[in-house]
């Protein structure tokens, strides 16, 4: 037998080899060809037409084109948008288009402990716009929009107390004046009736929230939650405050700044930690300290911030403790007392001890989310298809004419979970009374029962109206 | 003008420390170049002119090698970059695609040439039933060839969790539940390999660990002792020569001018008389060029798909959003359909008869009968029963890849197979 000569098999080495040189080339080329790129060469050729002097021009040449990147380890994130977005801290650059233009307003921000995702969600780890931005496929935090961007203030702020966000406050307080937290949970606090809201803003979409708030049950079928019905800035604002409510942990470092200083913050810390057991307001409150009526018309800011840092050395001989409060909790101290310790303003101030019982539980009333079924004012309940009480929740306006304090006292701590119906072959009403057993204090209590028996009219003309 | 300079190398001091033997010139060179050379040496100097034609193997063998080789060198590449760690595994996915250069090329290549590893692991033993070349001597190497397939379904496995995103996270919990059905030691075994109940921090360090140390350890082992058992059964299994006639010896051919009669030994007009047919050639070039080519389209072939799909990255994984269903790989769904109709069946007894019968079959099925040929007709049993298996286990994994939808209920291929739960409806 004659050997095979190899040479048969040297078309296939031309063939083959060309084929995987060739893959390897597009290989190299698909991984060099970067979006970025073209945008930091955008960059440059702009650097270099402003340049107007040698040495600007030579410094425009020097410009690396490369990776830039911020990282976050206090949020276990990198963020790379300024891989693209290359000027978002060069003013010069105000009102130019995406992505080279500037970011107003970053002072209270800075972007090296920032970085940009905190607010602004979308995907920092990606270097394209697509995947940057949140709009591809498998990733669940597209940029949020604009309009709703306050929502994130409250990843690290209260949602009461975020200077230059209305719409957040408001859609915060639309929501303990609804009485949401009657059949939600929040942060552990409400009914269980409706699903619990401490990821919500995670989990639904804004167009969701929205649809959802003016037709639940024509979004989740079978929902017993009634239609939100208010005016549409307002379902604006609620739809944000949902989207703030994404139960993402921040690290210390960032929630340090929970409490902004201000006068929310300042009536809070006041309320807290008992300066009513010693100062009064309006001649209510201790006596043991001088009374707080006017506070700001005697000393000014300085002499506050210096008396709490340290009493004694301002008021030699006082006796007010050297509380540790922060710096911050000092401003807010000091804001709430220059501004609100007139005796006109105690109705306002909601600092329990200085309330009556009936005041207390009104606000109890409110806490709890009762609202939410029982009416504002707890004189009409919503609807409850089926239930023998005229389909409604009952109002609670008569209550004392039915229950005597401890009965009311169980039917709260206890709730009713099967509600009577109308038609006893008909459906189970969706409603119930959820059972506040360890929910609620037993000061809370007190004062609810106290609010909810004055609640009767107390001449005839007033029970006529109903 | 390169040939002429490698050999001036190759006959330098420094060349010929290195290069024992330079470009062969002669077949002297050609037999010492593939004695002496340790990349060579696991050739025979010369092998049967059978091994060089296509049909014989259609290489099969070879391209699982090439792939395992490139996944070794895709995979220490990878380990740069990646941690084994629930809270940067995703992350480093995410960096390999977006800021490491070739990150997500070599990704690719590493996820296809691993799906092709099995898909060509198995084909390969499929050659081998084929062509009954299990028979006596190669008995323990097709039992060592079946340990290697199942080696690299376990690579295949524990790779898949290494990313930690949603397709990972469900795909391996749904193939450790399987093995959680064996009776007895499942519970264990499963726990054992997860170092836990559920996939977590303890589970991805396993898989990992096996995944880059121990599995690629026992496989480069094993795939020694099957090469090197294949040289010493003789090289690939060929079937028996007829004896040749008297006119297919050399001697014949030669012109008949000088006699050996006297040795009275042969009749014949050469020392060689009554030598077979010299039916060898030498491994260098003949198969040694054929190799390099099989390695130039193996490369091709992964390249192909690395360059044209990204390999899987879902959302990161999450215990709390199931997908709907939830598959194993692709290599465990003919498994999974079996497991959805019972546990017990599908989970313990099915895979356990497979291995069994497999390991036992060359030890059954001794008779030298169609050894090295295709199909042979005289095996038409065994081929019936290894063929009706293979096709149910090919149909069952068919059903489960493309016909089983949300809640495994059977449905058309075309609509959606899995449905996340929605997250932000």
């Amino acid at each position: 037998m004659t050997e095979p000569s190899p040479r048969s098999l040297y078309p296939w080495f031309t063939a083959l080899g060309l084929l995987v040189g060739a893959l390897v080339i597009v290989a190299y080329y698909k991984d060099q060809f970067r979006e970025w790129k073209e945008w930091q060469h955008a960059y440059i050729q702009q650097e270099l037409a402003r340049a107007t002097t040698p040495s600007q021009k030579a410094a425009a040449g020097r410009i690396p084109v490369e990776i830039r990147q911020t990282l976050l380890p206090g949020l276990d994130r990198v963020d790379r948008c300024e891989t693209c977005h290359l000027v978002v801290d060069d003013a010069s650059y105000a009102g130019f288009q995406q992505p080279l233009a500037y970011h107003v307003n970053h002072d209270q921000h800075p972007f090296e402990k920032f970085g940009c995702t905190i607010c602004h969600q979308g995907q920092g780890r990606a270097t394209t716009r697509e995947a940057a931005h949140g709009q591809v496929a498998h990733w669940d935090h597209p940029m949020l929009p604009m309009k709703y961007i306050e929502s994130a203030c409250a990843k690290c702020h209260l949602p009461s107390d975020v200077p230059g966000a209305p719409q957040l406050a408001r859609g915060h307080a639309l929501f303990n004046e609804l009485g949401c937290i009657g059949c939600h949970k929040l942060h552990g606090v409400g009914g269980a009736i409706g699903p619990e809201l401490d990821t919500v803003g995670d989990t639904r979409s804004p167009e969701w929230l929205a649809k959802h708030f003016k037709a639940p049950s024509a979004v989740t079928a079978g929902s017993a939650m009634p239609p939100v019905a208010v005016s549409d800035d307002d379902l604006e604002a609620l739809t944000l405050y949902m989207l703030s409510l994404t139960g993402e942990p921040m690290s210390d470092y960032y929630v340090s700044m929970k409490t902004l200083p201000g006068l929310e913050a300042g009536r809070r810390l006041f309320a807290e930690k008992g300066c009513i057991g010693c100062h009064s307001i309006g001649g209510k409150g201790g006596t043991v300290g001088p009374p707080l009526d006017e506070v700001g018309k005697r000393h000014d800011a300085e002499w506050i911030i210096a008396h709490f840092r340290n009493p004694q050395a301002v008021t030699p001989g006082s006796v007010m403790p050297r509380f540790s409060f922060t710096e911050q909790e000092i401003r807010s101290l000091t804001d709430f007392l220059l501004t609100n310790t007139t005796s006109s303003m105690i109705g306002s101030l909601k600092i329990p001890a200085l309330m009556t019982p009936v005041e207390r539980g009104r606000e109890v009333f409110v806490k709890y989310g009762c609202t939410g079924c029982h009416g504002q004012d707890a004189n009409t309940g919503i609807r409850n298809p089926n239930a023998k009480t005229a389909q409604q929740v009952p109002g609670l306006k008569f209550v004392a004419e039915g229950y005597t304090k401890d009965e009311l006292r169980k039917r709260i701590l206890g709730g009713q979970k099967e509600i009577p119906r109308l038609d006893p072959k008909g459906p189970q009403p969706p409603l119930y009374m959820p059972a506040w057993r360890s929910r609620i204090a037993e000061g809370e209590l007190n004062d609810l029962v106290e609010y909810l028996m004055g609640l009767v009219p107390k001449s005839e003309q007033e029970k006529e109206a109903f | 003008m390169p040939k002429r300079l490698w050999n001036l190398f190759c006959r330098s001091r420094i060349g010929r420390s290195i290069f024992r033997v330079g470009l062969p010139a002669s077949s002297l060179d050609r037999m010492r170049a593939a004695v002496s050379s340790f990349v060579l040496h696991i050739h025979p100097a010369k092998v049967h002119a059978r091994t060089l034609k296509f049909s014989t193997t259609f290489g099969l063998g070879l391209i699982s090698l090439y792939l395992f080789i490139i996944l070794s060198v895709t995979g220490a590449l990878l380990m740069f970059y990646y941690v084994p760690a629930t809270d940067q595994a995703y992350q480093s996915m995410k960096d390999l695609e977006f800021v490491v250069s070739a990150g997500q090329v070599v990704r690719n290549i590493h996820s296809w040439a691993a799906h092709l590893m099995v898909l060509f692991v198995g084909l390969h033993m499929c050659r081998v039933f084929y062509t009954a070349a299990y028979k006596p001597p190669r008995e323990f190497n097709w039992v060592v060839g079946l340990a290697l397939f199942l080696l690299t379904l376990g690579l295949s496995f524990t790779g898949y969790l290494l990313p930690w995103d949603q397709l990972a996270y469900w795909a391996i919990t749904v193939g450790t539940s399987i093995a959680g059905y064996a009776p007895l030691i499942g519970e264990k075994m499963k726990f054992i390999l997860l170092g836990g109940h559920t996939v977590g921090q303890a589970a991805l360090i396993r898989f990992y660990v096996l995944h880059v140390v121990a599995l690629p350890a026992a496989m480069a082992l094993l795939i020694a002792i099957h090469l090197w058992r294949v040289r010493t059964d003789g090289g690939l299994a060929r079937p028996e020569e007829p004896e040749p006639t008297p006119e297919q010896m050399p001697a014949a051919a030669l012109p008949q001018t000088k006699t050996y009669g006297l040795m009275e030994l042969a009749r014949g007009t050469t020392p060689s008389v009554g030598a077979p047919p010299d039916d060898l050639v030498f491994t260098w070039p003949h198969l040694l060029f054929r190799e390099i080519l099989l390695f130039l389209f193996v490369f091709a072939l992964v390249l192909v798909p690395a360059i044209l799909w990204n390999a899987p990255l879902e959302e990161i994984a999450n215990a709390v959003y199931p997908p709907n269903p939830a598959k194993a790989p692709w290599y465990f769904l003919g498994l999974q359909e079996l497991v959805s109709h019972s546990a017990f069946w599908g989970g313990v007894v099915v895979p356990g008869l497979i291995v069994t019968a497999l390991a036992v079959l060359p030890y059954l099925d001794r008779k030298p009968k169609g050894v090295g040929v295709w199909f042979s007709g005289e095996r038409k049993v065994a081929i019936a029963i290894f063929s009706v298996c293979l096709a149910t286990m090919l149909t069952l994994t068919a059903i489960g890849c493309w016909f089983r939808g949300p809640n495994w209920a059977l449905q058309a291929p075309w609509k959606p197979h899995v449905v996340a739960e929605e997250r932000r409806p």
